[in-house]
Parts: C-alpha cells; sequence; structure tokens
C-alpha cells in the first residue's frame, strides 16, 4: 500500500509524458525508414532528406514565412514598445483591449480579417498575414513588456533626469536596457508565434504568399509521405537549437543587470 | 508649454498599436456582426440568423461545445498530478521536465497533429502493437473518428493547461500541504480541502485557454476527422472559403461565439459554485 502510494505519482507523470512523446519518437525515427508508403520499418536511408532539399516550393515558403515573422517581430515589438512607454504604469485600465484577443477563437479573429480585406478590396499576400500576425504579436508582447516595465524602480529614472540625462538619453541608457530580457523574450515567442501560426495564413494569405505552414497543411492532406517527417526533424532541430539561444541569452542578460 | 509637447507625443506614441487593436481586431468584429445581420434585399434583418437556426447548425455547435468539455476535463484531470508533480517533488531536473513539457510548442502543430497518423493508422503502430499482444484480432479503425480528434486535441492542449496550473502550485505554499496531513488528515481530504480549492484560480485559467481553443478547432478535425464531422472551425472556413457566402458564415460565426460566451459564463459560475461549496464544507 505504501509502495503504491509514493509511486502512483511519479509513473502517472511518466505515462503522460510518454503520452506526449512517443508520436513524435515515432515520426522522428521513421523519416529515416527506407519505405515509401510505409508504416514498416525496411531499412536506414537519407533519401527524404535529400528530397527535401531538392524541394523549391519548399524553400520559397520558407522565405515567405521568415519574412513575414521578421517584420511582424519588429513591428509588434516597436508598437508595443511605444505603447508601453507612453502609457507607463497608467496601462492598467486599457489591458483589456489587448488581452481580449486571447478570449476569441483565432479563427474568428482570421475570418473577420479576411472579410474586412475582402470588403476593402485588399488584395491578399505577404501583407495581409503581416497584419494578422503583427495583431496576434501584439496581444502578447503588450504584457510582456508592460509586465517588465512594473518592476522598474521610478527612482532610476529620478535618478537618471537628476543627472541631467534628456528624455531620449534616459529612455536608450535607462529603459530599454532594463527592458532588454523581456524585449527578447517577447521577440522569440512572437516568432515562434509566426511560424507556426496555420489560421491566419489559411484564410488571409494569396496565391502568391505560401507559407511553411501551408506548404506542410497541402502536403500532408495528399498523404503520409516521409519527407514530412524529414521537414519535422530538421525543424525540431532548428527550435530546439533556438530554445537553448533563447535561453542563454536571457540568462546572460539577466546575470548582467543583477 | 514643453511639458505639454512632451504630454502629447507620449499619447501619439501609443497610436499604433491602438490602430492596429481598432483597425483589425475590433473593425473585423464589428464588421462580421454587420454583415451577419444586413442584407441587401431586406436591410438590417435577422433573416440570415433564421436560415442557420436549425437543427444541422446546433448540433455542430453541440458537438464542439461537447468536444471542447470533455477536452477541457480531462486536461484538467491529468494536469493536476503532472503540476503537483513539477511544483513539489522535482528539485533538479524542474527545468528539464518543464522543457520537456513545453518543447511541442516550438515544433509546427500541423507536425504534431500529423504524427499521430503513425500511431493511429490502420497499419499504424497502435494496431500492430496490439495484433502482435493478441489483443485484437482485426486492426482497429482509430484514425478519421470523433476519437481520433478528441484524442489529438487533448494531446495537443495538455501542455496549455499545465503551464497556468503548474505557475499557480508554484506559489503555494507547501507547509499548508504538510500540516495538513501532520494533522491527520487523509491525502485526498488533504487534495480537496486545501490543494483544490488554492489552485482553483490556476484550473479556471486552463479550463477556459484549453476550452477556447479545442471550440473553434480547424486544423484538427480536418485532418483527422476524415472530413465526415463538420465543427464549428470547419464549418465556419466552409461557409468562408468554398461557399464564399459571408452572411451566412457571419451569422454562424456570431452564433457560436454567442453560445461559446455562454458556455464560458456557465463554467465561470460552476467554478464559483465548487469554490463555495468546498469552502463550505471544511469551515
Amino acid at each position: 500500500m505504501n509502495i503504491l502510494k509514493r509511486f502512483w505519482l511519479p509513473t502517472t507523470v511518466l505515462g503522460i509524458y510518454l503520452f506526449l512523446y512517443i508520436p513524435i519518437v515515432i515520426m522522428l525515427i521513421f523519416s529515416f525508414n527506407n519505405n515509401q508508403l510505409g508504416y514498416f520499418w525496411t531499412g536506414f536511408t537519407f533519401e527524404w532528406y535529400q528530397q527535401l532539399f531538392q524541394a523549391q516550393e519548399l524553400w520559397f515558403a520558407l522565405k515567405n514565412t521568415l519574412i513575414i515573422a521578421v517584420v511582424a517581430v519588429f513591428l509588434s515589438l516597436i508598437f508595443g514598445l511605444m505603447i508601453v512607454y507612453s502609457f507607463g504604469k497608467k496601462l492598467d485600465k486599457f489591458f483589456s483591449i489587448f488581452y481580449l484577443s486571447a478570449m476569441i477563437p483565432e479563427i474568428v479573429i482570421a475570418v473577420g480579417l479576411l472579410s474586412i480585406f475582402s470588403w476593402l478590396m485588399v488584395p491578399l499576400g505577404l501583407n495581409t498575414l503581416i497584419i494578422g500576425h503583427t495583431l496576434l504579436g501584439l496581444g502578447f508582447v503588450v504584457p510582456i513588456l508592460h509586465a517588465r516595465y512594473g518592476e522598474m524602480d521610478n527612482r532610476l529614472l529620478e535618478a537618471s533626469a537628476d543627472l541631467g540625462a534628456s528624455t531620449r538619453q534616459t529612455f536608450f541608457k535607462v529603459i530599454l536596457p532594463f527592458l532588454y530580457p523581456a524585449l527578447i523574450s517577447a521577440a522569440l515567442l512572437v516568432f515562434i508565434i509566426s511560424l507556426d501560426d496555420f489560421l491566419i495564413a489559411f484564410f488571409c494569405a494569396g496565391p502568391t504568399s505560401q507559407t511553411l505552414s501551408l506548404y506542410i497543411f497541402a502536403l500532408i492532406r495528399s498523404g503520409v509521405s516521409p519527407v514530412i517527417n524529414a521537414l519535422s526533424m530538421l525543424m525540431l532541430m532548428v527550435s530546439m537549437l533556438l530554445v537553448l539561444l533563447f535561453s542563454y541569452v536571457t540568462k546572460k542578460s539577466s546575470e548582467e543587470i543583477l | 508649454m514643453k511639458k505639454i509637447i512632451k504630454h502629447e507625443l507620449n499619447f501619439f506614441l501609443s497610436i499604433p498599436a491602438m490602430l492596429w487593436q481598432v483597425a483589425f481586431l475590433w473593425l473585423p468584429l464589428a464588421f462580421l456582426m454587420i454583415s451577419s445581420m444586413y442584407s441587401i434585399a431586406y436591410g438590417f434583418s435577422f433573416t440570415h440568423y433564421l436560415t442557420i437556426l436549425d437543427l444541422t447548425h446546433f448540433r455542430v455547435i453541440l458537438r464542439s461545445l461537447f468536444l471542447a468539455s470533455i477536452n477541457s476535463m480531462l486536461c484538467l484531470f491529468f494536469a493536476y498530478p503532472i503540476a503537483y508533480f513539477l511544483a513539489f517533488k522535482v528539485k533538479k531536473s524542474k527545468a528539464i521536465l518543464l522543457f520537456l513539457l513545453t518543447l511541442p510548442f516550438w515544433v509546427n502543430f500541423l507536425l504534431h497533429v500529423y504524427s499521430w497518423f503513425f500511431v493511429l493508422e490502420r497499419n499504424g503502430i497502435l494496431n500492430t502493437v496490439l495484433l502482435k499482444l493478441h489483443i485484437i484480432n482485426e486492426p482497429l479503425y482509430l484514425a478519421n473518428s470523433l476519437f481520433a480528434v478528441g484524442l489529438v486535441m487533448f494531446h495537443t492542449y495538455l501542455p496549455f493547461m499545465v503551464l497556468p496550473l503548474y505557475t499557480i502550485f508554484e506559489k503555494l505554499n507547501y507547509t499548508l500541504i504538510e500540516s495538513s496531513t501532520d494533522l491527520g488528515a487523509t491525502s485526498s481530504q488533504t487534495f480537496f480541502r486545501i490543494t483544490f480549492p488554492l489552485t482553483l484560480v490556476g484550473a479556471r485559467i486552463g479550463v477556459f485557454l484549453v476550452f477556447i481553443l479545442s471550440f473553434g478547432e480547424f486544423v484538427i478535425p480536418t485532418l483527422m476527422g476524415g472530413g465526415k464531422m463538420l465543427f464549428v472551425g470547419t464549418l465556419i472556413s466552409s461557409y468562408f472559403l468554398l461557399d464564399q457566402n459571408v452572411a451566412l458564415g457571419s451569422a454562424f460565426t456570431c452564433l457560436s461565439g454567442f453560445m461559446l460566451g455562454w458556455a464560458l459564463l456557465m463554467i465561470f459560475v460552476l467554478f464559483r459554485y465548487i469554490f463555495y461549496r468546498i469552502t463550505r464544507a471544511s469551515s
């Protein structure tokens, strides 16, 4: 009885972790499987990776995705920084505006954007996706930056002003360095959200603005193919690298500040 | 004078973000509401709503509500042990376990869904294993079913439940649990009278999050449902993209949004009621 009591919790947790990871691990293993259709292991191959690197469409989609993500990160950070700086600690009152986008299913936002774009006859393309992703991004950037801004000691600003710094100097030498870790994590989050987004791309992308998500969706719809598995492996590698880099940067910058 | 200019400048700095929210969030939502009620022939009326107020549409909404409720309950049930374990039972490996929990977020969500094909297909891993073990004699049809949709949703959204719960557990003082045990409470008493009421806030955030996400889900039913069953997300998209029928599409979107709002309100009331009952019972 006692043994049961001690072990049920770790076993449950282990089980859930296994459940979370088994499908992904299986998928990754099958990216090396030398069998076009199979769920059976027939041999080891790198063929799917080679095919992946030759797929023109993929690189085109990746280029679009990266353009959208970088611009969306840039815009949402700038706009977020501006509004957080301008309202300072008074932003609390207006906060619900930025939280509300999380309370609305994303498909509603996507459909709304689509109908307003077609009503205004805005051609669908990269620009419409950038608009949508910046909107999603602001919903994360503003709360993150605001939280960090709230932690700032007002005396820092007073000291900076007393010592003769102009508003601009205070902003660039005091406020911006203080917000730096929050800026980095917000940037990474928006980047990931933009990479991961499917719904906005599905509704608001034009014929020439294929993104990575749309490319993957089209591949999956046309059936199971080991090329997708190879793609998953590569994307996982890249994301892990990003995460490690991110944790390194935030750790380092928080050490510098403290 | 200089101060006024500075103040004005400060105000202008907030304009882009505000404008973005208004132009690309509020305006589209207002547009959806207006176009759900407006038609050239009748002006403002409820004709579109009357067209979609039938059993088929209600069945779709109910199906999505049902799936969202089941999914959020399951996620809540399985997230508790993980959050508890992460917060109190591990020290050294906490960072790595948390990292592993968030890792699926970093893989494209579509690939995440795709990975289940290998497990659930007729020739997939699960069927192969079950056949080898002689638990079943015929391969099961697991993919392209309501079960598959639910399972993949659970798999995708479980981390969304664990993380808010974990945040609350981290703030919870473990000595409360210890003293409850010391004073002779059984572990179930401790859970229902101490742990559960104190973490209810996190549970509510998680349930809201998972419920909203599952309700509007489009990708998982499309890829996993085999196109047989309609859900709110798939029906909205087919109205807008296949039929190009903005009027009916926006009426249906508003109707399902309204139903979602009611469901969320009910969940809120339910949590209040549970909290009230538990605190009453223990005092």
